[in-house]
This record gives structure tokens, C-alpha cells and sequence, in this order.
């Protein structure tokens, strides 16, 4: 797969403060990328990078396998859209707020009223088009600021949690939205986003950020404790869980929710970690019914409606939780 | 407390009379003013913005030596430039002393520092998240400038209401480079200063309210200005 970035030993400062450090990072081009971590993650940071409106402190970004300098970024920046997480709109009505980017970007203005046309009936922004930016809700605001990006029809779409302000509706256009892109293969777009499983859900590549690193794995299960080499086994505050053995140092591990097999009977398998817990929550999203059992550990588990339903279990019942070695990621 | 009274009613008497002098002062005041306030904007907003929007070495000995100069003594602009216009100094030949435009020259070397100083602020008070937006929507330096324009205009006419209130408020420069020559270089604060002088309190008085008025026309127009563009 070709590749629209590259990052090499790239860090970012905030004076002495370091707010990201990537080792390496490649992003596919055509492909949708979430990247997802806490608060303070360093998420915002990585996406200021990636639509250069930052440059690195130290190290090198690589964009469509040409090095970025200084000079390059005005160029480059012309190739992105990028919506902030909290997206600044003119004090102009909504359609002019559209065609700014087109605008300033010097696009034939022939095409401006198509693009935000499409777009516009694309978000249900139709009826807004003369209502004053300082006029609109937050919600309203945030599809706005996505209109303004994609009537730019960039080569990447760079969206800082766009999920945020978002009623279930307007959510759903958007993850849509995102869904037709993916599917598409025609355009890059990142995004970050808190909610882990959202983010596995629409992206083909998840990155997980945690103080300003890069993690292997998404930090959904995610344990603390200490590794016992010899027997192979973390063992966190409440749980021991069996890991591969070729695994010989760590602190933290993580296992993917899709990985855990829920029964209502122990499992005779090759799996190797069963815990017997208790259901504490049951929520469907989307689809998929998303549990959470207390095990020694609280874990988040998807399964199918068919599984529920089959499984038939209810909040406050005992249930078996199995998943593999292999499953556990350490980091 | 009756002399006062007196004072003022034969002020207003004077003012709804349309009297040729105090008109012919008043006029004078606001073309002067304006024609400074016009020249110096277009000087000072492009530069606040440019200082505000750009980083270079010596920005902040530039903005700190701007702030100083908002508070120039106008007599001080008006002895340094009477020097440079006086037919000894170095631009005597072009025989500008004592001339409404030795006077706007004047009025633009107070109000520019004035203008200047308030556009930077008013841009560093924008929100925050303006330049990243610029940036990100592709704008170049000169798009990014007229962007801002945009979004602080309403501090950058309240800055240039307070260097028209600068200009035509002041009496320094329009005395020692204008002169105070009945007709032509008389303005209402030179007229005040003369006619109370004289004696004449009543036309001094009237000059004096006749100066409130157009400030508070100015404010007016500005409020005007800020509702509309709401």
C-alpha cells in the first residue's frame, strides 16, 4: 500500500515540555485512520503536524514520499482540510463560510456552487445556508466547519474529534460520511476520537496514543501490573492472565474486546485465560451489543445480537470469560 | 453660578444662529482631522496587522516604543516637527508651516502610534483559534490579513474613533504648526484657547460644546456601525 506519510523520529515541545514523540508512523494513502488515546494524549498535537500547521521540533515528515520542509508546508497545507476540534467560523452566513476555503484557495468559481450544493445536502445543511455563523448551535457549527472541509475535496480530510458536539443524528451522518470514504478508497482522512470502539469501528488502521507515544495496540483492557517470566503470567491487581512466552518484559496489557468469547458454562478449549464473572452493564451500539463483565478486572466485551441472544444472559448473572494468550498485547 | 448660565445660553444661541465663524472653525477642525485619521489608518492598520500576525526580531521593544508614543505631549510632536518644517529645518523649502497640512502632518504623527498600538491589540485578542483556521483553510499572508480585518473590525473602529478623538481634541500641534490663522488654520481647541483669552466665553463655550457633539456624533456613528454589522 502506498503511503500519504511518514513520520521519522518526529517530536514535538511545547518549551521543555514534550507533547509527542513517534518513533516511526506510516499512514496508507486512501485509507481512514483514527487515532484515539485520553485527553492530553497528544492526539490534537499529531493532527497539527499531519495538516502542517505545526512543524516538528525534532525529526522528519514525509508526505506523499517528499520530505517536508518549512517553505513546503503553505504548498502542502492547500492539499489538506483540516476541522479543529473546536472549529472557528466566520462571522459570515454559513454558505460563505463554505466557499472561504474555495475562495482563498483560488478554485474556479464555477464549481463552488456545486461542491456546496453536494455537500450541503450531503450534511442536511440545506436550510441553514443564509443563517449567520454566530447564529448556529455547536453541533451545527462542527458540520459546518466538515462542510467547509469537504467542499475543498482535499487528498486529505483531517478531523480532530468530530464526533463532539454532535447530536445522535448529526453523529450519524458524519460516521456515514466516513463509511462512504472508506469504502470509496478514494481519500485519506484521519481522525481522532476518545471512544475506542467507534474508532475501530469506521478506521482501517487505529493508532493508539498515550503521552505522546504510539501504541501497538488499542487501550481498551487495558491492565497494569507485573510480568512473571517464568510462568508466563501478568499479573495485574486482581487477575493473573497467561501470556505467550515469548514475551519477556512489559508493564501494561491489553486485550481487543472482539477477542473475548463470553459463555455461560466453562469453555474445554486451547484458550487459556477463563475467569468467571458477573454481567455489570449491557448496551447495544450500533448494532453490536457491548457488555461489561467484572472479573477480578472490569472488561468490555462486543458481541453479536445473535450471540446475546443465543447466550441469553442478563445484568447480574455469572457468565465465563475466555480469550487466548496470544490475544494479550503487552507494551 | 448665573454668569455660567448666561454663558451657556448665549453658547447655544450662538450655535442654533449658524454662526459663519464657528462654523467655518468647526469645518476646519473635522477636515483636518479626518484627512490625518484617513492617512494615518492607512498606514497604521496594514502595519498592526503585519506586527501582530508576523514573529521577527525586536517585536516587542517595537510594540513596547508604541505604547510609550500613545501618550506623546502634542507639544512635543509640534516642537519637533516645527523644527523640521520651519524654514531653517530640513523641509523648510516646501513652505508647509503654518498650514492645514503642517497640521494633518502633525495630527498623523500623534495618531499613528495610537491606531497602530490598538489594531496589534485587537488582533492578539482574537480568538485564538483564528490563525490556525487561516492556516488551515490555505490562506496566505495577505489573505490571513484581511481575515482578521474582518473578524476584529469592531475593535479597529473603536481605534480609530479614539485617534479621531486624539486628532480634533488636541491643541499643541495645531498652535505651533498651524498657527491659528483666522479661516485657515483656526481650529476649535486653537479658537477655544484664543477666545477664552479674549474674554469671549460664550464663543469659546459654544466651540466647546460644539466639540462634545461631533465626539459624541463619532460614538454614535460607531455604535450605529456595531449594531448593523452584527
Amino acid at each position: 500500500m502506498k503511503q500519504i506519510y511518514k513520520l521519522k523520529k518526529t517530536e514535538f515541545a511545547y518549551g521543555e515540555n514534550i507533547a509527542l514523540c513517534v518513533d516511526e508512523y506510516s499512514i496508507g494513502k486512501n485509507t481512514v485512520t483514527a487515532l484515539v488515546g485520553a485527553n492530553g494524549s497528544g492526539k490534537s498535537t499529531l493532527l497539527n503536524l499531519l495538516a502542517f500547521i505545526i512543524s516538528p521540533t525534532k525529526g522528519e515528515i514525509y508526505f506523499a514520499d517528499e520530505k517536508v520542509s518549512s517553505e513546503k508546508e503553505k504548498n502542502l497545507r492547500r492539499r489538506i482540510a483540516y476541522v479543529q476540534q473546536r472549529p472557528y467560523l466566520f462571522n459570515f452566513s454559513v454558505m460563505q463560510n463554505m466557499e472561504l476555503g474555495l475562495k482563498l484557495r483560488g478554485i474556479d468559481k464555477n464549481v463552488w456552487a456545486k461542491r456546496t450544493g453536494d455537500v450541503a445536502e450531503k450534511l442536511n445543511l440545506s436550510a441553514l445556508q443564509h443563517k449567520r455563523a454566530h447564529d448556529l448551535s455547536g453541533g451545527e457549527i462542527q458540520k459546518v466547519a466538515i462542510a467547509r472541509a469537504l467542499v475543498l475535496e482535499p487528498e486529505v480530510l483531517i478531523l480532530d474529534e468530530p464526533f463532539t458536539h454532535l447530536d445522535k443524528e448529526a453523529k450519524r451522518d458524519i460516521e456515514t460520511l466516513i463509511n462512504d470514504m472508506a469504502e470509496s478508497g478514494e481519500q485519506t482522512v484521519i481522525f481522532s476520537s476518545h471512544d475506542q470502539l467507534q474508532a475501530q469501528k469506521l478506521a482501517n488502521q487505529v493508532c493508539t496514543l498515550d503521552k505522546g507515544q504510539i501504541k501497538p495496540c488499542l487501550l481498551l483492557n487495558t491492565f497494569r501490573g507485573q510480568l512473571d517470566t517464568t510462568n508466563s503470567i501478568f499479573r495485574t491487581e486482581k487477575s493473573a492472565i497467561q501470556i505467550p512466552s515469548t514475551v519477556k518484559s512489559g508493564t501494561q496489557i491489553a486485550i481487543d474486546p472482539a477477542h473475548l468469547v463470553l459463555s455461560k458454562e466453562a469453555l474445554k478449549s486451547s484458550m487459556r485465560n477463563h475467569f468467571l464473572g458477573k454481567i455489570k452493564s449491557l448496551r447495544e451500539e450500533e448494532g453490536e451489543i457491548h457488555v461489561v463483565v467484572e472479573a477480578g478486572e472490569s472488561w468490555q466485551v462486543i458481541i453479536t445480537k445473535a450471540a446475546l441472544s443465543e447466550l441469553n444472559i442478563n445484568i447480574g448473572e455469572q457468565v465465563w470469560l475466555s480469550f487466548k494468550s496470544s490475544s494479550v498485547q503487552i507494551f | 453660578m448665573e454668569y455660567l448660565i448666561e454663558s451657556v445660553v448665549s453658547a447655544i444661541k450662538l450655535i442654533f444662529a449658524l454662526n459663519a465663524d464657528v462654523l467655518i472653525v468647526v469645518w476646519t477642525s473635522i477636515r483636518i482631522s479626518v484627512i490625518a485619521l484617513i492617512l494615518a489608518s492607512l498606514f497604521s492598520i496594514p502595519m498592526g496587522l503585519l506586527v501582530a500576525l508576523k514573529s521577527f526580531r525586536g517585536k516587542r521593544l517595537l510594540v513596547q516604543t508604541l505604547s510609550t508614543l500613545v501618550a506623546l505631549p502634542t507639544v512635543v510632536v509640534g516642537l519637533l516637527l516645527y523644527g523640521i518644517l520651519s524654514r531653517q529645518g530640513p523641509l523648510g523649502e516646501l513652505g508647509l508651516l503654518y498650514s492645514p497640512s503642517a497640521m494633518v502632518i502633525g495630527q498623523c504623527v500623534l495618531i499613528i502610534p495610537v491606531v497602530w498600538s490598538l489594531v496589534i491589540s485587537a488582533v492578539n485578542g482574537a480568538d485564538p483559534r483564528l490563525s490556525e483556521t487561516c492556516k488551515a483553510l490555505g490562506a496566505n499572508s495577505i489573505q490571513q490579513g484581511f481575515l482578521f480585518f474582518n473578524e476584529v473590525r469592531f475593535a479597529i473602529m473603536a481605534a480609530l474613533v479614539m485617534g479621531f478623538g486624539r486628532a480634533i481634541g488636541e491643541v499643541g500641534i495645531a498652535m505651533m504648526l498651524g498657527g491659528n490663522i483666522e479661516g485657515f488654520t483656526r481650529t476649535m481647541t486653537t479658537a477655544i484657547a484664543l477666545e477664552t483669552s479674549k474674554g469671549e466665553f460664550e464663543f469659546a463655550l459654544a466651540l466647546g460644546i460644539l466639540l462634545l457633539l461631533v465626539a459624541f456624533i463619532v460614538n454614535g456613528l460607531l455604535q450605529r456601525f456595531q449594531y448593523l454589522n452584527k
